[in-house]
């Protein structure tokens, strides 16, 4: 009762505090700034973003196709005639010539041809757009529609193609065969439906859509297409829609960043810290008002832009993720410098890990690693289970609550007020979490808890090498795979040794090793079981998350890779560490590559 | 105000900066988000385009017809992307569930020239990569089908467009938009942010580790040390920059004129470090300072890109090649108004540094 007490009085203080840190003539200014961006946007919205204009040159003849280009503000038009034209065609990047546009061949060249075809298409369509018969401008219609796979979807994520071996004869499907009824050879909605929405969605063309050749088209035709809106839908509404929600708690983070590192400047928190009031109350307390306030935010934006209140479940992790990260880089940096670099870096993976996947959201599985791509489906109006909410932030939970211990346990004088080398501070603090008197069991303990970080960073990497070739995509992804591993096997054995190298007996040596590695080894497969299942099936997985079957293997790789870094701390010293690494890492791949290739054959 | 003075401030900052190492964090940032976009990029190709990739380009897919014969048939036929099968629509739908298809197409027995539309209903496998690649390979061929009919009705129409032949694409120039028109402007630009807030720090972290008494104690006056660390931050600028443009050319992007991109780069971020100098001067607290800064950045650049013909768009311009005689306009506007913060900087250090001493 006593705690809840002590963390309503510190969050009471943090609010208190933190309206009188800003000043008030902090308002005004915020207010008027507020009004401007809203002017100002509105503004933008209007003239249109002038990022790209004048990018290339083009050469006309005709005065009316000359008018229909130069309404793309991307061209510089030139009007001149045929004969001057063909002479001077290398300083243009097209030239259009008795209604024939022509390149020569550069990529520049290249691209403007690409964007001046889709201007005409656009062109091309508004005109069919005001067709009385619309069916003689759009006779064409595409009604497609998903057939879920009866095999396991996952056999071509590993990069197999669809189809087995080409043959001759029609492919004959194995078991029953249900009866499909022939589909309706009518469109089921009216004429005019029709034309209002093929009106709207040629007008969609914003700034951002030019990157693609998409026209995002939204289901209101019921799903029926004319070709050429036939694309995967790339989610750029949602995803900006899902920025909206994403800045505001970067923002509100910071925040929290600055007050825990206002209570370090100075050595103003010490007052705070001689009350005898727990760390982790004081740090729940601190965080509270922001967490309310975060979740305020995105209430309040969920009612403002009338979507599914269901968001809210995935962004209650994000926030949690941000808050715990906040905190950590808010009691480890020396200097505002730092802060901002270190916050800047952060939360430009945190935005990659979270924003890239979720690109892909109506076109991969592998999308639901972020929490984000539950955000857009839910825009979207796609249902996901809670299988897919576990999949995609049970990491976000358990780092943050990893991130939130180890400053607990770091809250404290000699943590907080030192000034010693980023580096260092780390090993500090991961120092703190491994009491001296039980080494064994807290290295069991760290490098167990070490493993939501290395699934997110894995993920990260599974990734960003998805997109490479096959074989390439592999081997980075062994290589990484297995670094990232030993990196965090060896992080406590690091730790421990810069601390007390005496502590490394031949015996503890061994000891150590095995305490890191079935700490390893057992949160692995706790968290495999938990979620992961979806991705550990492929090839890639079975990279990352090798070894389901048999256990004592992977048991004995751990341990070797824990040892061969500890040994070489032992006898060389910390200059050491890295080459011990390598080693490690090799040892690694290789166990990894004689799996991969028994199992591929 | 002495350059002497000026040069040891902004020693003492580069000292710092290099002490703590963070100059690396920055480094490493540049690289991280360098081989994000290229992933972007492969990423976002291979989904639009996968014929971009060569390991798909050879690829038959095998597609079933089902239905009435019509002209799509022939034209599925003679694509070499292709392997047509005509089948019975259930069975082809069973076979597509077990993936021995990669799509059905079922077409219904509507006339070409019929007054109702052609609605042709195409199976594909749900949530699968490769589906994607078909959608966007079919996506070619029905736009061909769509043509043909267009032909046929074509005596219903009212209104006939403006003609004009634009020969088919050949590939190559996919991402050139995005390169030059968004990536490079974004990343050339980021160091002037990047700086600007950096300003911030160095002048509050003054303030608030109450460090300022220490050092207008020596001969170095307030407006120096405030010119002493504009001066660090704007020489970081066209450092990143640079280390940017190496970045893409290494990655085989072709920059015209880099030089003068670099000094763009640098003067027009003086704008923002003024700015950011001028708020922190005001607030003299991070917090409040980064808030106001921040909000205000997202104004001006937004404000900025609204015109035409903007510092941002100039180095669009300078990447590919096309700027004019027009840029020395743009560098002078921009120039007067650096000069304009300059002095109001100028001032009121001057007056923050007198109140100091009478207060």
């Amino acid at each position: 009762m006593s705690t809840l007490t002590d963390i309503a009085t510190i969050a009471r203080w943090e609010v208190k505090k933190s309206f009188s840190t800003m000043s008030r003539d902090i308002l005004p200014l915020a207010i008027i700034l507020f009004v401007l961006l809203v002017l100002v946007t509105g503004f933008t919205a209007q003239t249109g973003l002038h990022l790209q204009d004048g990018m290339y040159r083009v050469g006309v003849d005709d005065p009316q196709v000359a008018q229909l280009i130069a309404s793309d503000a991307r061209f510089s038009v030139y009007q001149l005639d045929a004969s001057t034209l063909n002479s001077n065609r290398n300083a243009f990047d097209v030239i259009v010539v008795q209604g024939q546009a022509s390149g020569h061949g550069t990529d520049r060249s290249n691209a403007a041809l690409k964007t001046l075809s889709r201007d005409y298409g656009k062109y091309v369509n508004s005109v069919y757009n005001t067709e009385t018969d619309l069916f003689a401008a759009y006779p064409l219609w595409i009604d497609p529609e998903s057939v879920k796979s009866e095999l396991s979807f996952l056999s071509t994520q590993s990069g197999q193609y669809i189809s087995a071996a080409p043959s001759r004869a029609a492919p004959v499907p194995e078991g029953a065969v249900q009866i499909i009824p022939t589909p309706p050879p009518t469109l089921s909605i009216s004429e005019d439906q029709i034309r209002a929405q093929l009106v709207q969605s040629n007008a969609q063309n914003t700034q951002i859509s030019r990157y693609t050749e998409v026209l995002s088209s939204s289901s209101a035709l019921g799903g029926f297409k004319t070709p050429s809106q036939l694309s995967p839908p790339l989610p750029f509404d949602s995803i900006i829609l899902v920025f909206i929600f994403i800045f505001p708690l970067y923002f509100t983070s910071q925040f929290f960043m600055m007050s825990i590192m206002n209570e370090r400047i100075e050595r103003k928190g010490e007052i705070l810290l001689s009350t005898p009031v727990r760390a982790s109350s004081i740090i729940i307390g601190k965080a509270l008002p922001y967490f309310i306030g975060m979740m305020a935010i995105c209430a309040g934006l969920t009612l403002y832009l009338r979507v599914s209140p269901l968001i809210i479940l995935p962004l209650i992790p994000i926030i949690f993720f941000f808050l715990a990260n906040a905190l950590l880089i808010g009691m480890l940096s020396r200097s505002f410098k730092e802060l901002s670099f270190i916050s800047i870096f952060f939360s430009t993976i945190a935005t990659s890990y979270l924003f890239f996947p979720s690109i892909f959201a109506n076109v991969h599985v592998i999308s639901l690693i972020s929490p984000l791509t539950l955000i857009v489906l839910t825009i979207q109006g796609t249902a996901w289970t809670v299988t897919d909410y576990l999949y995609s932030t049970s990491l976000f939970w358990l780092t943050g609550a990893v991130l939130f211990y180890i400053a607990a346990k770091n809250f404290k004088d000699e943590r907080l007020f030192s000034e010693k080398p980023l580096a260092t501070r780390i090993r500090e603090f991961l120092s703190e979490i491994l009491p001296p008197k039980y080494p064994f069991v807290s290295l069991f303990l760290l490098s167990g808890f070490s493993i939501p970080f290395v699934f997110m960073v894995q993920m990260m990497c599974l990734v960003l090498f998805f997109n490479l070739p096959m074989p390439y995509s592999l081997v980075f992804l062994l290589l990484f795979a297995a670094l990232i591993e030993e990196f965090a096997k060896s992080i406590g054995i690091y730790t421990l040794f810069s601390r007390d190298a005496v502590f490394f007996t031949g015996k503890n040596l061994i000891l150590a090793s095995a305490a890191t590695a079935i700490g390893f080894l057992v949160a692995e497969k706790l968290l495999l079981f938990v979620t992961i299942a979806q991705i550990s099936d492929s090839v890639f997985g079975s990279i990352l998350f090798l070894s389901l079957g048999s256990l004592w293997l992977p048991l004995l790789l751990h341990f070797v890779g824990v040892l061969i870094v500890a040994m070489c701390l032992k006898f060389g010293g910390k200059k050491w560490f890295a080459p011990g690494l390598t080693i490690a890492m090799i040892v690694h791949c290789l166990y990894n590559l004689y799996f991969i290739l028994g199992w591929l054959g | 105000m002495k350059g002497k003075h000026l040069s040891i401030i902004a020693k003492k900052e580069f000292r710092g900066l290099f002490n703590e190492r963070t100059i690396l964090l920055a480094v490493l940032l540049q690289l991280f988000i360098a081989l994000f976009s290229s992933f972007l990029m492969v990423g976002l190709t291979s989904m639009y385009d996968p014929s971009s990739l060569s390991k798909y380009s050879h690829y038959r897919y095998s597609v079933a017809y089902t239905g009435n014969e019509s002209q799509l048939l022939s034209y599925l036929k003679t694509s070499p992307d292709f392997r047509v099968y005509q089948m019975d629509l259930s069975t082809a739908v069973a076979a597509l569930g077990q993936r021995k298809l990669a799509a059905v197409i079922y077409v219904p027995d509507t006339r070409p020239d019929a007054l109702d539309p052609i609605k042709i209903t195409l199976y594909t496998v749900q949530n699968d990569l490769q589906s994607a690649i078909v959608d966007v390979k079919l996506k070619d061929i029905f736009l061909k089908y769509e043509q043909t009919l267009r032909q046929i009705r074509g005596g219903r129409l009212d209104v006939q467009p403006l003609p004009l032949q634009i020969p088919a694409s050949t590939g190559g120039g996919d991402f050139y938009e995005f390169v030059y028109g968004l990536l490079i402007p974004l990343l050339v630009f980021m160091p002037a942010i990047i700086s600007s807030a950096l300003v911030i720090d160095l002048i509050t972290e003054e303030y608030q580790h109450e460090t300022l008494e220490t050092l207008i104690s020596t001969p170095i006056t307030f407006p120096e040390m405030v010119w002493g660390k504009v001066l660090t931050c704007g020489l970081l600028v066209p450092i990143q920059a640079a280390t940017w443009l190496i970045l893409l050319m290494v990655n085989g992007i072709a920059i015209e004129n880099p030089v003068l991109i670099l000094l763009h780069v640098s003067i027009t971020s003086l704008i923002l470090i003024l700015i950011g100098t001028l708020v922190a001067l005001h607030y003299r607290e991070r917090t409040a300072a980064q808030f106001i800064f921040s909000t205000g950045l997202v104004v001006v650049i937004l404000l900025a890109l609204a015109v035409p013909s903007n510092p941002l768009n100039l180095l669009t311009k300078l990447a590919v090649g096309t700027a004019g005689t027009e840029q020395w306009l743009v560098l002078g506007v921009v120039l007067a108004i650096v000069v304009g913060l300059g002095y109001v900087t100028q001032k009121y250090a001057e007056m923050i540094a007198k109140n100091h001493k009478t207060g």
